[in-house]
């Protein structure tokens, strides 16, 4: 009988595990899967060609892609296409990562956000403007108005174009 | 049946027909798919890319006894060629061997694909091909998976080259395998594309002005076997794998061609179902793999800006929204016993939509007119006589067969049957052209026989004495209604039944008589029990009370301009016309695309077409809203499926007997195979997945039938002054394709009229003119060229300033009233 209170006195006075979320947090893994992120290129133009693997790659049907064609005009992404809708449906995505596998351009990446909080089905679908990176310091966003002939690529050799 | 003969493919022995292609016997027999770039079912071979090597010998025989000379273990010898040989390029012969999966034959499709991805792009991620893409699934299949070669040689090429403005060109993809031009050529008979340079600076140009001047075009993206051809129509709109395919029918033209809807949800479009783009859908019988551009690019009005979507009622003279009961309501008060009733169907209504017609009509006033516009032209009961026999298939006509094209510019009106006669025409059917202007087919005719306007009627006539009528196995006559009038057409119709009665060419396979009829569901028009001799007596004395459905009369015809006179018009519509400004109450109602029912085609092969896309507003089936309105009148029972009207229809009409959805909804294997895992091999068209239809069969080819007599009084008209011809464009500004999106626009053109030089003495070619007749003015751009005869100045239908005569009218003055631009 005695060993068990000895127990519980010894457990009292040790560190406690739980921290006091969420004003405090633990680091994640490199290699967490959190929410999404659509990334852009150093120039600001998006990395996302608009091609629609990662909704097909979704096991869990969670990406729903639009895509339409880029001007030099009116540039997104370098090439002919872009996405102009891309929307994941949070409750649906299973955070399994396969969506950044198949982008060709390295565009969608699970980041480490993991405070998803919403309160009807409507808000869990985010919308491109809400998976979108800001643009880099010091380059405007999209779309853009460029140099004709400049970025006829739409998978420029995995680099950043200039 | 062609004579058998054995072949064996990797050790299995086979019995196919003699003379066959091995590439196709490979497939068809033995579910061998030799992997194929440059051949294509449809065309001729020319073995240009290599792909399909294989190793070929053939069973060693005694030359003396024709014993086969076996080894020493029993087993036949067999004669190798020294090297891999095109199977594309070879036909079977008796005791042929095939090898297809040794690795001489495994290392020589290796390297075809290593050198063909050499200066391949590989943007599969954004091609529209990817996915559907040939190239793509035969690297998979059979590709190395490495390559020796330098990244860095590729060649870079332009990578959007318009080619007019519905196909573009991917320089870059393009694997040079000549599909497209030889399509072109071969098939459609109009030389727009062309090989430009060699070896690597091989490239596709189009050679036409304006560029790729063709109405078939779209047909190139299908069998292009990589991304080197796309729509601009689909450009980026969606992957392949994303769409679900629906079994459709065109609604413009009389073929019936089968298509397939392929739809996505859109943003855009409010989260519904929408037509992302249209595909053909094989029958052989009716239009086998292609598809006009109208068809293909002509499905943006289902969902234009213009559709109406709330029912119309008149207060006052204005046109106000009101909520389905009250329409309704409103035309019930409005419907008194045994007023005068009129109905006038569209060519887009289905036979369901007709049938619920009918009955509203005649549950009204049992003597109600029941008629079809355009009343352009008539004979659907001679047709439904003397109509090609079942099982006739422009597919196997050939040499024996005489195809006589009168009076129709037929590339224009059904430009399938035009494409399908010039084909045949090339396997040695003799082709006949009677008209009184020079048209594309003539290029492809054995004879053209000119007529004067007027005097078509003796034209046939004179046919019985003629050396390719005389001789003909097989004749099938195709009438238009070029430069007539419904009465004058009515003669014409009765001249062709009697050459091919008076010849013996009815009741049987490839013979018999066909109608350009103006739009996809005339013959079910007619066998429903409408007629445009209804409508001629009606726009003579118009009835009190008129229901007009699927068309727009007034806005396209000026004959039809006095139905405004009735009392009280209700209107369905897909949008606001220039008839629904006239109507009392206008009632929104569906475009194909968004219901099901059936259409009868001019061969009479009555087939179904599924719904597709989401509904726009409130609008409503055309057959459900007569339905309705009958049911408000007389509490009648009304169906709840389109089945179930069409089991009603089937029951009364005579020839429909026996049809039910399920036995139009039969599909069979066919020859060639498409829209399985074989893309490479028949292009992208989709399989037939929603029924190949049923030809009913015409009265003449009953057991013992005796074809009735058909008479014509042969008279002429003759034409004094200057008269306007109304000719058929099959890119008009009619009830639904003037709702086409802008890429159509573009192709569709200002009002034009063609004048002989003749007759055009002070009028330069492209100036703007005035052409009065019946009082009215229409400006046009003038034409001048020998293709309107002399004394006769075409005038294409609704392409006119304002609506224009649908029949030869008299020409007041043609003045000037502008020169042309830059003179
Ligand atoms: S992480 Fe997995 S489930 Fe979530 S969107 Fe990507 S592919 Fe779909
Ligand atoms: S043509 Fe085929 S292989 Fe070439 S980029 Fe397009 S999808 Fe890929
Ligand atoms: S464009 Fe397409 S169809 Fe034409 S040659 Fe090139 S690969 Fe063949
Ligand atoms: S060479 Fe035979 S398919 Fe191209």
């Amino acid at each position: 009988m005695f060993s068990g209170f000895w127990m519980t006195i010894k457990h009292a006075f040790m560190d406690r595990p739980t921290i006091s979320y969420p004003e405090e947090r633990r680091p994640v893994h490199e290699r967490f899967k959190g929410r999404h992120a659509l990334k852009r290129y150093d120039n600001g133009l998006e990395k996302c060609i608009g091609c629609s693997l990662c909704a097909a790659a979704c096991p869990a049907d969670a990406i729903w892609v639009e895509a339409a064609e880029n001007t030099d005009d009116e540039r997104y992404s370098p090439g002919e296409r872009y996405a102009k809708t891309y929307e994941i449906n949070m409750l649906r995505c299973i955070f399994c990562g396969y969506c950044e596998d198949a982008c060709p351009t390295e565009a969608i990446v699970l980041e480490h956000e993991y405070q998803l909080s919403f309160t009807n089905r409507r808000d869990a679908i985010y919308t491109k403007d809400m998976l979108i990176d800001n643009p880099p310091e010091g380059r405007e966003g999209t779309p853009q108005t460029v140099e004709p002939g400049a970025f006829d690529r739409s998978i420029p050799d995995m680099e950043n174009p200039k | 049946m062609s004579e058998l003969v054995t072949i064996y493919i990797d050790g299995q022995p086979y019995e196919v027909p003699k003379g066959a292609n091995l590439v196709d016997v490979a497939k068809f027999y033995a579910d061998n798919g030799i992997p194929v770039f440059c051949y294509h079912p449809k065309m001729e071979p020319v073995g240009m890319c290599r792909m399909c090597l294989v190793e070929l010998g053939t069973i060693m025989r005694d030359r003396d006894s024709g014993e086969v000379i076996t080894g020493e273990n029993g087993e036949p010898q067999v004669r190798w060629f020294p090297k891999l040989q095109t199977a594309c390029t070879t036909t079977v012969t008796d005791g042929m061997v095939v090898r297809t999966n040794t690795d001489a034959v495994i290392e020589a499709r290796d390297d075809m694909i290593e050198f063909l991805l050499t200066s391949h792009p590989l943007d599969c991620p954004i091609c529209d091909k990817g996915g559907e893409c040939p190239l793509q699934n035969l690297t998979m299949a059979h590709g190395p998976g490495r390559s020796v070669f330098y990244w860095e040689d590729k060649v870079r090429l332009a990578k959007h080259v318009p080619l007019g403005e519905l196909i573009y060109l991917d320089r870059e993809r393009c694997i040079q395998c000549a599909r497209c031009t030889r399509f072109q050529d071969e098939i459609v008979g109009d030389d727009v594309l062309a090989f430009h340079e060699r070896g690597r600076e091989l490239q596709i140009i189009t050679v036409s002005d304006p560029p790729f001047d063709t109405y078939f075009s779209g047909n190139t993206t299908d069998i292009c076997p990589v991304g080197a051809l796309t729509t601009a129509d689909f450009r980026f709109e969606a992957r392949p794998w994303e769409l679900k395919d629906i079994a459709s029918l065109d609604v413009y033209g009389p073929e019936g061609a089968n298509i397939s809807l392929s739809t996505r949800l859109d943003r855009d479009a409010g989260g519904i179902v929408i037509i992302k783009r249209v595909m053909p859908r094989q029958n052989e019988a009716v239009n086998e793999i292609w598809i006009s551009d109208k068809t293909r690019f002509g499905h943006h009005h289902t969902r234009a800006a213009e559709r109406l979507t709330k029912p119309k009622v008149r207060v006052g003279d204005r046109l106000v929204e009101a909520e389905w009961d009250h329409a309704l309501e409103v035309i019930r008060k409005h419907i008194k016993p045994n007023v005068s009733v009129g109905a006038i169907a569209g060519p887009t209504l289905s036979n369901e939509d007709l049938w619920e017609l009918r009955k509203l009509a005649q549950a009204v006033n049992a003597g109600a007119k029941l008629s079809i516009y355009p009343a352009t032209m008539t004979g659907g009961d001679i047709i439904a006589q003397v109509g090609v026999g079942v099982g006739t298939n422009f597919k196997d006509m050939g040499s024996g067969t005489t195809i006589v094209v009168v009076a129709s510019d037929i590339e224009e009106e059904a430009p399938i049957w035009y494409l399908r006669t010039k084909v045949a025409g090339d396997r040695g059917a003799k082709i006949l052209v009677l008209n009184a202007r020079e048209t594309r087919l003539d290029h492809y005719a054995a004879d053209s026989i000119r007529y004067d306007y007027g005097a078509a009627v003796s034209a046939v006539n004179d046919l019985a004495k003629h050396e390719a009528v005389t001789n003909a196995e097989n004749l099938v006559l195709i009438c238009g209604a070029e430069g007539m009038t419904l009465e004058q057409h009515g003669e014409l119709m009765n001249a062709c039944a009697n050459l091919l009665v008076s010849t013996g060419h009815v009741g049987r396979p490839n013979n018999g008589l066909l109608a350009v009829w103006e739009g996809a569901n005339v013959q079910g028009a007619f066998d429903v029990g409408f007629s445009t001799e209804a409508t001629a007596e009606m726009m003579a004395k118009v009835p009190d009370l008129l229901f007009i459905a699927g068309c727009d009369p007034i806005g396209e015809s000026a004959e039809a301009a006095g139905l405004s006179k009735a009392k009280f018009i209700v209107v369905n519509s897909l949008f606001d016309t220039p008839t629904t400004a006239v109507a009392d109450v206008v009632l929104p109602s569906q475009s194909f695309a968004e219901r099901d029912g059936t259409f009868t085609s001019g061969e009479r092969r009555v087939q179904r077409f599924y719904p597709a896309q989401g509904v726009i507003g409130q609008s409503q089936t055309d057959w459900r809203i007569f339905a309705s309105i009958r049911n408000g009148l007389n509490g009648s029972a009304v169906q709840r499926l389109t089945a179930g009207v069409f089991k009603e229809l089937a029951g009364e009409i005579a020839a429909y007997e026996g049809l039910t959805y399920p036995a139009l909804a039969v599909v069979e294997r066919q020859f060639p195979d498409v829209g399985g895992d074989d893309l490479y091999y028949g292009g992208t068209a989709y399989q037939n997945n929603g029924g190949l239809g049923v030809q009913y069969p015409a009265t003449s080819e009953a057991e013992g039938a005796k074809p009735s007599k058909f008479a014509t009084k042969g008279k002429k008209t003759s034409y004094k002054g200057l008269t306007a011809i109304p000719v058929n464009r099959l890119y008009d500004r009619g009830y639904l394709f003037k709702y086409s999106d802008e890429l159509m626009q573009q192709r569709i053109g200002e009002p034009f009229v063609v004048i002989n030089p003749a007759d055009a003495a002070n009028i330069a070619g492209g100036s703007r003119v005035g052409v009065t007749i019946d009082g009215v003015q229409y400006e046009a751009l003038a034409v001048v060229s020998e293709d309107a005869p002399k004394g006769f100045v075409l005038m294409p239908k609704r392409l006119t300033s304002q609506p224009g005569p649908f029949a030869p009218a008299a020409i007041e003055t043609i003045e000037v009233i502008a020169e042309p631009v830059g003179a």
